[in-house]
């Protein structure tokens, strides 16, 4: 097998670098690894649609996500309320320049970026405007896999709603929908991403 | 999980991991020379190079910045201009005395015990995949696999307190500050992240083959 494996039809588990026979997919299957039981590849349901018209809402919701109030406390006659972006503002003010930077990387820029990678990606593939650039411009996409923390802000969320409502009197504006809706909306646009496909017809196109 | 399995390195192949398309290695690019991707055009090696070492540095940062973080206060909360800080174990500590346990239990799930589990997790993976003692790939990799899906998670009270502090602004009754805590707290979360993502799983699967190979 060392000396007259075709490497086209070869595919190794990430996880532990078993080798196998690439096997065809159809839409909604996926293979798994027999040794270590992680998945191989996935061949997502209509994939390209429905990464597209997800992170097209995600680009619409960010703005009022990010600058609508996300929650407001009413204490002695006193109202504040802050936004996404106040976080980062208030932290740069009080010279908390590290977490200010964190936060608007974790909370803000790689959602951001992410949301129009796929948004680009999705648009090229839909409308078959493939580039060789796509294939650093995917490559570096995937730089971001691990840092997007939407969810773990939401939980923020009410963690801190619940710490408030006990000496304040705590109000809920918008943001905090546009927020959720923007969280669902990202995470349902990255995960029907199906890389394997977006790469082979890549590989197809442009590498000989 | 036997001697049978074939893997892309016994095969002279390398998987790249950005793209997951396979590559042949050549004779001039070994282990220790990076490849370049066919596909996607990046570097990459075969194993990540010095992946235990890596891990093990990264650790060991991660669990001197644990201490500070916990040892300062991570929140000042102001009253009528008295300042009464507290740190992330005393902050779990008031809302046990509300009555509030399960908003304890996740605060206390996300920046005690997952730094804590993934700090001592990652030592033991370096120790079992170097030395190969009672290795059981398939259990361990699957461990790896939770303790890289829980590091975000520890970036919870970072968020809580960021929104805090622009949320409670109301002047001179009451306001909150973020203590030198949550730059140390911060730090350990990233630096655990970065070892995790510096551990290659496949050097457990490596090390079984070996030792099976070799007859233990």
């Amino acid at each position: 097998m060392t000396n007259s494996a075709n490497k086209e039809q070869l595919i190794a588990c990430q996880q532990c670098d078993a080798l196998y026979e690439k096997p065809e997919l159809k839409q909604g299957q996926s293979a798994k690894c027999t040794r270590c039981g992680s998945t191989i590849e996935e061949r997502k349901v209509n994939s390209i649609e429905r990464s597209f018209h997800w992170s097209l809402a995600g680009i619409m919701l960010l703005v009022p996500a990010i600058l609508l109030p996300i929650m407001g406390v009413t204490l002695a006659g006193q109202y504040h309320h802050a936004s996404l972006l106040d976080c980062i503002v208030v932290l740069i003010d009080r010279g908390f320049f590290m977490i200010a930077t964190l936060v608007f990387l974790f909370a803000i820029a790689v959602p951001v970026v992410r949301l129009f990678g796929a948004f680009y990606i999705t648009y090229s593939f839909k409308f078959n405007k493939l580039k060789p650039s796509l294939l650093y411009f995917f490559r570096a996409f995937h730089h971001l896999d691990n840092w997007a923390m939407l969810n773990v802000f939401m939980l923020g969320i009410v963690v801190s709603m619940y710490k408030l409502l006990d000496d304040t009197e705590l109000s809920v504006n918008m943001g905090l929908l546009a927020f959720i809706l923007w969280l669902i909306s990202s995470t349902m646009a990255s995960s029907a991403l199906d890389q394997d496909y977006i790469w082979q017809k890549l590989e197809d196109e442009f590498v000989d | 999980m036997s001697l049978s399995t074939n893997t892309a390195k016994e095969s002279n192949l390398a998987l790249c991991p950005k793209c997951h398309r396979l590559n042949k290695v050549t004779d001039d690019a070994n282990q220790q020379n990076s490849i370049r991707c066919v596909r996607c055009h990046g570097r990459f090696y075969q194993r990540k190079p010095n992946s235990l070492q890596y891990t093990l540095a990264w650790n060991t940062v991660a669990l001197i910045a644990f201490i500070p973080a916990n040892l300062y206060p991570i929140m000042i909360i102001y009253s009528l201009g008295i300042g009464d800080p507290s740190t992330i174990l005393s902050g779990i500590g008031q809302f046990v005395d509300q009555g509030l346990y399960p908003i304890a239990a996740i605060i206390f799930t996300a920046s005690i015990i997952v730094p804590l589990l993934k700090i001592v997790g990652l030592y033991l993976l370096v120790y079992r995949a170097y030395t190969g003692v009672r290795l059981r790939p398939d259990k361990h990799s699957k461990f790896y696999h939770a303790l890289e899906f829980l590091g975000p998670w520890s970036m919870l009270d970072v968020f809580v307190v960021a929104l805090l502090v622009a949320v409670v602004e109301l002047g001179f009754v009451t306001s909150v500050a973020a203590g030198p805590a949550i730059n140390y707290f911060t730090l350990t979360v990233i630096f655990t992240m970065i070892a995790a993502n510096s551990f290659d799983p496949r050097l457990l699967w490596d090390k079984k083959e070996l030792k099976e190979k070799n007859g233990y």
